[in-house]
Formats: structure tokens, C-alpha cells, sequence
């Protein structure tokens, strides 16, 4: 069982994510800047839809465009998260678990990313995350402790900054970059907002 | 804290007017909403004349969104007080209801709104949210079928009902209620454009062919539509990449897809002009096309 660590880049794009579209489902992709082997360092994330997460045209369109990108910017697409729209229910759809399929089939220690809307509120001691992966043929869940957020606290405050200087509108995703193409969907502005909020101690978080 | 009309410079009228174009075109905004409207209750109610009624209706609707639970009460207190028998505002208090997960007793007072009067349209809308919000689908997809046998005209209903369809993944009755809202709605670019995503969805020669004929439509519609620009060059590459079809029908898909790739490089060229962060997807777009392409022949 191999252990996974996600960075505060990921986590507060994907929290950010989910909170800009509070009553809708948003999914996005995991990604690694590291090589292949070992720990899975998931490092960044690129928030993808919010509505008809299920149709394929835009979510083949995604992928692709994704996949270009990373290649230009080595980094590897080892995963998929998805927060749904009705907070008590976190379980993976049946859109999940195929585009899930799809990464395992390029990438053999994926994860299915699942965001729990029920401890999304200020205050929460607990991640409100629940990993997956793929075990026997099916999705299974991940055992806690495999898995990694460095500095939680810090990375909550982080979270907590960018909601209160506004920035979390920084946020674009792949369907508001349709509506609006000259938005970009890598969100380089926010990612240098992020890391500069990160300290430099924190070394590859 | 500054104020609103401070921030943004704006005067009362202007927030007003605002609200208004906000409510007409039924924004969903509802912080913006609620920071607006709260300025304009609590600073000029005085001058907003009978326009105050609609605006505590927005605003309350809005503070629910936020969890505003004080601002809500606030508003609902002063329309039972000048409406005290209202359905209308009957129904904003079991909305206040939903929004505290109080289902049963919102069921309740809607129930006693259709006792009263059994065509009251947004008693009954109410109680299939009540439904999508719990989680049963397949009830509410019921309940909203058998709402569109008697209001077979609410464009509301339909596409509520296409979304719910999508949600299950039932793409054949969610191509229904879509072929329905186009219908009535013709010039509607968004309609066609789901329309030919359902399709491609679908699958298969016959549901690519129908979903690049509609995504063609919604860019005749508005040639600014990029899901149906990307859509149509990936649904004629696929046809054209197909063994299954002749050769004529390969040659104009080709030509179709080779369209919409050079409007696609168009497209992201205008909008990369001088912005430096976007010549990342500029150049993935171009990549992409040209992945796709190999593929293709």
C-alpha cells in the first residue's frame, strides 16, 4: 500500500474548488511534479467542471488539453477528485469511478479523491477528504494513515487567508474558461498567490 | 467597514436598479445580492417605495443561499406582517424551512398551500427540490414528470428534469426534455448545444452525426459558443475517423473538423494577444489539435 502525499498547492485549489460552486458537483485532476515510484506526491491540481460533470465532450476535451499541458510541464496526471453537490452523500458517482478507470489505465497508483462537504465548514480538525485506490479490480478505500497532508494547520490558515483577502475568486476552472477563454485554467496567478502565502521552510510543499 | 455605495462608488438608485436587473435575469449571486440589498433595506427602505416588497423577497431568497438566518428571518418578518395571508409568502417561509433541513415541516406548510389551492405551481416545485435535495432522484424525476403532464409549458420544469436525467445517466429521456425546451426555445444556443453533448454522449455513428448538426446550430446561433466549437471538430473527427463511413461523408467531416480547428487556433490567438499566462493553454489547444488530428487520419 503505498503512501500518498498531497501539498497545500492541491488541497486549497481543490477547496477552493468546491467552495466557489457550492451547489454544484465539481471534479478536477490530481497531479504530480515528481517521478514516478514510491510515495505519490500529488502536488498540484487542475479544477476542471461544474455542471454535466457526466457528459463526454467536455470532459474528453479536458483530459486531453490536461495531458498536453503536462507533458510540456513534466508533470503526470496520477489522480481525480470530485466533491457532489448534495453535502451528505460522498461516495463516488459512477462518472467518477470511469474517469478513476481512465488515469489507472496511464497510471498503476492512482487515486479516486472524494471531498466530504459534511467537514467543510472553519474550524474542522479533520481533512474533509477520502481517498481511493485501486485494489482487486475495484475501488477501495485508502487506510488513513497512508496518507499525507504536511502542515495541515498551516495549510488551513493558508485556506483561510485567500477567502479572507478575496482571493479565492481568483479560482478558474475548465468550464469558466469555455465561457471565457482568455481565463486560465492552469491558474498561475492564484498558484503564485499560494505559494507565496506558503513558507519557504515548507521546502517542496 | 465601509459601506457599498462607499466601495463602489455607486448612489441608492443605482443599487436599486441593480437588484432589479439582477432579479429579472434570475442571477443567482446571492452574496452580491445580500450585500447590496442589506445596505439598501437598512439605509433607504424609506425611499424604495413599493419596490421594497420584491426587493425583501430577493434578498431573503438570497440570505438563505448564504446562511443568513437573521437577515432571512428579518425579511419574511416584515412580508407576513404586509401579506398575512399569502401563499407567495407562505411559500419563502417553508423555503426558510428548507434551508434549516427542516423537511418535514416545510412539506407541511406547502401541503397546506396546494390544500388550499391545488394549481399553486411553486408549492409543488418546492416539494421535488425537498426531494433532489434528499437525494431521491428517482422520486423527483417522478414528481416532475407528473408535474409536466399538467404544466407541459414550464421551460423550468424541463430542463430541471434534462439535469436530473443527465444525473442518472438516462441520456435518451434527457435528450427528450431537451428536444422539448428547443422547441419552444429555438434561438436558444445553450439548449442545442447540451442537445449535441447529450448526443455525443450517447455514442455511436448515428448520435455523433445528430450532435455535430446541433453543435453546428448552436454556433449559428452564437459563433462565440467554444463548447460547441470544440464539440463539433471533435464529433466530425470522430465520424471522419470512423471505418464505417464512405468516403464522401470522411472527405466533408475532414473539411468540418479542419473548420472549426483553424476558428479554434482563431479563437485563442485573439485571446492570448498579450497575456503572457495564456500562452500555456494557447499552446496546449494547439497540441491537442494536433494529437487529435494523428488520430484522425
Amino acid at each position: 500500500m503505498s503512501e500518498v502525499e498531497l501539498s497545500c498547492l492541491a488541497y486549497a485549489k481543490m477547496y477552493l474548488h468546491a467552495s466557489q460552486f457550492p451547489r454544484c458537483s465539481v471534479n478536477g485532476l490530481l497531479l504530480s511534479s515528481s517521478p514516478a515510484g514510491g510515495t505519490i506526491c500529488i502536488t498540484d491540481c487542475v479544477p476542471l467542471l461544474h455542471s454535466h460533470l457526466s457528459l463526454a465532450p467536455i470532459t474528453q476535451l479536458a483530459l486531453t488539453q490536461v495531458d498536453v499541458w503536462c507533458s510540456q510541464t513534466q508533470q503526470r496526471i496520477v489522480g481525480y477528485y470530485q466533491a457532489n453537490a448534495c453535502v451528505s452523500d460522498s461516495s463516488p458517482t459512477p462518472c467518477a469511478l470511469k474517469i478513476a478507470e481512465k488515469i489507472f489505465e496511464q497510471c498503476n497508483n492512482a487515486v479516486l479523491l472524494m471531498i466530504d462537504g459534511e467537514k467543510m465548514f472553519p474550524g474542522c480538525r479533520a481533512p474533509p477528504i477520502v481517498m481511493y485506490e485501486r485494489k482487486d479490480a475495484r475501488w477501495a478505500l485508502k487506510d488513513k494513515h497512508t496518507i499525507m497532508l504536511r502542515q495541515w494547520e498551516e495549510t488551513c490558515s493558508i485556506v483561510n487567508q485567500l477567502f479572507s483577502s478575496g482571493d479565492q475568486a481568483l479560482l478558474v476552472d475548465f468550464d469558466s474558461h469555455l465561457d471565457d477563454i482568455t481565463k486560465d485554467w492552469t491558474n498561475q496567478k492564484l498558484n503564485a498567490k499560494i505559494m507565496e502565502l506558503v513558507s519557504p521552510a515548507n521546502g517542496n510543499v | 467597514m465601509s459601506s457599498i455605495s462607499e466601495l463602489y462608488d455607486v448612489t441608492w438608485e443605482e443599487m436599486r436598479d441593480k437588484l432589479r436587473k439582477w432579479r429579472e435575469e434570475n442571477y443567482r449571486n446571492s452574496e452580491q445580492i445580500v450585500d447590496v440589498g442589506e445596505e439598501l433595506i437598512n439605509e433607504h427602505a424609506s425611499k424604495l417605495g413599493d419596490d421594497i416588497w420584491i426587493i425583501y423577497e430577493q434578498v431573503m431568497i438570497a440570505a438563505l443561499d448564504c446562511s443568513r438566518d437573521d437577515l432571512a428571518w428579518s425579511c419574511l418578518q416584515e412580508l407576513k406582517r404586509q401579506f398575512p395571508d399569502s401563499h407567495r409568502v407562505k411559500r419563502l417561509a417553508g423555503m426558510r424551512l428548507e434551508a434549516l433541513e427542516r423537511y418535514e415541516d416545510a412539506n407541511k406548510l406547502y401541503d397546506s398551500i396546494l390544500q388550499d389551492d391545488p394549481t399553486n405551481t411553486a408549492a409543488r416545485k418546492r416539494k421535488i427540490s425537498i426531494l433532489r435535495a434528499q437525494g431521491k432522484s428517482s422520486e423527483a424525476i417522478r414528481e416532475l414528470n407528473e408535474y409536466l403532464e399538467q404544466f407541459v409549458g414550464d421551460q423550468e420544469a424541463w430542463h430541471e428534469l434534462s439535469e436530473l436525467y443527465i444525473n442518472e445517466h438516462d441520456y435518451a429521456k434527457a435528450a427528450f426534455c431537451l428536444e422539448e425546451l428547443m422547441m419552444t426555445n429555438p434561438h436558444n444556443h445553450l439548449y442545442c448545444e447540451q442537445y449535441a453533448e447529450v448526443k455525443y454522449t450517447q455514442g455511436g455513428l448515428e448520435n455523433l452525426e445528430l450532435a455535430r448538426k446541433y453543435f453546428a446550430q448552436a454556433l449559428k446561433l452564437n459563433n462565440r459558443n467554444m463548447r460547441a466549437l470544440f464539440g463539433l471538430y471533435m464529433s466530425a473527427s470522430h465520424i471522419a475517423a470512423s471505418p464505417k463511413v464512405s468516403a464522401k461523408v470522411k472527405k466533408d467531416n475532414v473539411k468540418y473538423a479542419a473548420w472549426a480547428a483553424s476558428q479554434i487556433s482563431r479563437a485563442y490567438q485573439m485571446a492570448g494577444r498579450g497575456k503572457k499566462e495564456n500562452k500555456c493553454s494557447v499552446k496546449a489547444v494547439e497540441e491537442m489539435l494536433e494529437s487529435m488530428q494523428i488520430t484522425m487520419s
